[in-house]
């Protein structure tokens, strides 16, 4: 799963590294947006404002997480 | 008064009351002129003088309006620059500004999309700053109870300016970075204040209205008004905001570098009409003749752009500016906005040139030619696309032109979609045919 999270997301935000481990410091608004879009359409998930944190936005293995979380 | 007048005066009459709100940290406005005071005399010590420019880096906290009003103080010009700027960037500015001589009472030079692929720096006096803050103060209503929630980046015109008047009416700043975690937004508005406004860009209260919406319900008795405006908000993003907010007021703002703020239109009316900017604000003239060009004239008009007076002379006439949106004024008077004559891209509200993205990335070794357009996101409205041709064997790698972009301009400039294409379309004279690809030819 984290390797195509991987790969969906860098194709939607080329410009951000997402093996960095301080993700949410890369990302701006416009960046958190895209990745909520994102998963919550790929996963079929719900995902809010309270799941936007820079816990669950620390690296790809905790975004992993939240998916999972959330199927 | 000026915005430095007005912290020492509420220093002085209310010292303990908060003028700024950052993160975990909070400052009186005793403590913000102790700050200012402080960072006046480092400056002095580092040789900055009156009349000279000081060019740094937006820091996105409360040092960044202690720098601000430090400079003023000093009576030298505030060139604020983008937090993410990037090295080359900052170079060529403090080339171009300390090269200059300033008029007296330029405060401000506040850089900005040029139309021929450079940023042009705009030259902002004393006089400006404070008409466009009384604008905003007698259309508004801001006082000493108020909290201004600034969310996007200090350089740029939509929050510096909604510091002045905050402050100068005696009421407090609460920063944010951006709404990329729009926790934060609900977190300042626990803040013990009397009510709250906010200035947001219309993708921002699409971010809230998407994720947050009953969340911003909750707050609706204490936002006493949301602005938003440098881009054009949605009709159904009005109405659902209206919803959500039933009794703040909306404002919907022409606001600009060149110009400052100055027509305004409470949209929660239930028209929710899009493109709509409302009537003149009190120190402000506008004009829609009947080709639809728009003229601006009054004290928030920019002074000039620095170094090119040919530029400057071409939009700002005898006291009279041009702006490059075009419009009409309705049978009740109020103006509206139909789109823009020339060929810079709003995203989120940053103008962009797209000459300046193309530029950046044509030396990507792998570009053979491109051409940077609008696109249509679903959830963000515009963003920029870049069309690629790509060099002989060489095939579009999106990640490297983006990392290519990213080194060379500020982050809002990087495009979102790419499309690789066997050529682009030009004109008899070489020119890249943009009109062919607004048009979707």
């Amino acid at each position: 799963m984290k390797d195509h999270i991987r790969e969906i997301l860098t194709d939607a935000l080329p410009a951000v590294d997402f093996d960095a481990d301080f993700l949410f410091s890369e990302l701006d608004s416009l960046g958190v947006l895209s990745i909520l879009t994102i998963l919550s359409k790929e996963y079929g998930i719900e995902l809010g404002a309270e799941d936007i944190s820079p816990r669950n936005f620390r690296n790809l293995d905790s975004l992993t997480s939240l998916v999972k979380s959330k199927l | 008064m000026t915005l430095e007048q007005s912290i020492e005066h509420y220093a002085g009459t209310a010292p303990e009351r908060t003028a700024l709100v950052c993160g975990e940290q909070t400052l009186s406005y005793s403590a913000l002129w102790e700050a200012i005071v402080r960072k006046e005399e480092e400056l002095r010590g580092e040789g900055l003088k009156a009349g000279r420019p000081y060019i740094w880096r937006s820091s996105g906290d409360c040092l960044f309006v202690v720098t601000y009003c430090a400079v003023h103080r000093l009576g030298a010009i505030a060139v604020p620059l983008e937090q993410g700027a990037p090295e080359e960037s900052f170079l060529a500015i403090k080339r171009q500004t300390e090269a200059q001589t300033y008029a007296p009472g330029i405060s401000d030079i506040l850089y900005t999309t040029g139309t021929t692929g450079q940023s042009k720096g705009v030259m902002l006096s004393e006089t400006a700053l404070c008409s466009c803050a009384d604008n905003f103060i007698n259309a508004f209503g801001f006082d000493s109870g108020l909290c201004m929630i600034v969310s996007g980046p200090l350089n740029h015109i939509a929050s510096l300016f909604k510091i002045h008047p905050t402050l100068t009416a005696g009421g407090a700043v609460c920063i944010i970075n951006g709404l990329r975690d729009p926790n934060l937004f609900f977190e300042a508005l626990e803040l013990p204040f009397d009510g709250f406004a906010a200035f947001l860009v219309p993708a921002s209260i699409h971010i809230l209205l998407s994720f947050s919406a009953q969340r911003l319900t909750s707050h609706s008795g204490k936002i006493r008004f949301i602005e938003t405006g440098a881009a054009p908000i949605s009709s159904a993003d009005m109405a659902a905001l209206a919803e959500c907010l039933p009794h703040s007021d909306l404002w919907n703002t022409l606001g600009g570098t060149e110009f400052g703020a100055v027509c305004t239109y409470n949209f929660n009316d239930g028209r929710y009409m899009e493109g709509c900017i409302g009537r003149p604000m009190k120190n402000s003239t506008v004009e829609v003749d009947a080709e639809g060009s728009i003229s601006i004239s009054g004290p928030t008009l920019m002074s000039g752009y620095v170094a090119d007076p040919e530029s400057s002379a071409k939009v700002l006439k005898d006291g009279v500016l041009r702006i490059s949106d075009r419009g009409f004024v309705d049978e009740d008077g109020l103006i509206h906005l139909t789109g823009r004559a020339d060929d810079v891209i709003n995203v989120g509200g940053f103008k962009i040139d797209p000459v300046e993205v193309e530029n950046a990335a044509g030396s990507h070794p792998d570009i053979e030619d491109c051409l940077c357009v609008a696109a249509a996101h679903p959830l963000l409205g515009t963003v920029l696309k870049l069309l690629v041709v790509p060099k002989q064997g060489r095939s579009l790698d999106k990640r490297s032109i983006a990392l290519h972009i990213k080194a060379r301009l500020e982050p809002y400039k990087i495009p979102t979609y790419y499309e690789a294409v066997p050529s682009i379309k030009r004109t008899f004279n070489g020119k890249a045919d943009r009109k062919a690809y607004r048009l979707g030819l």
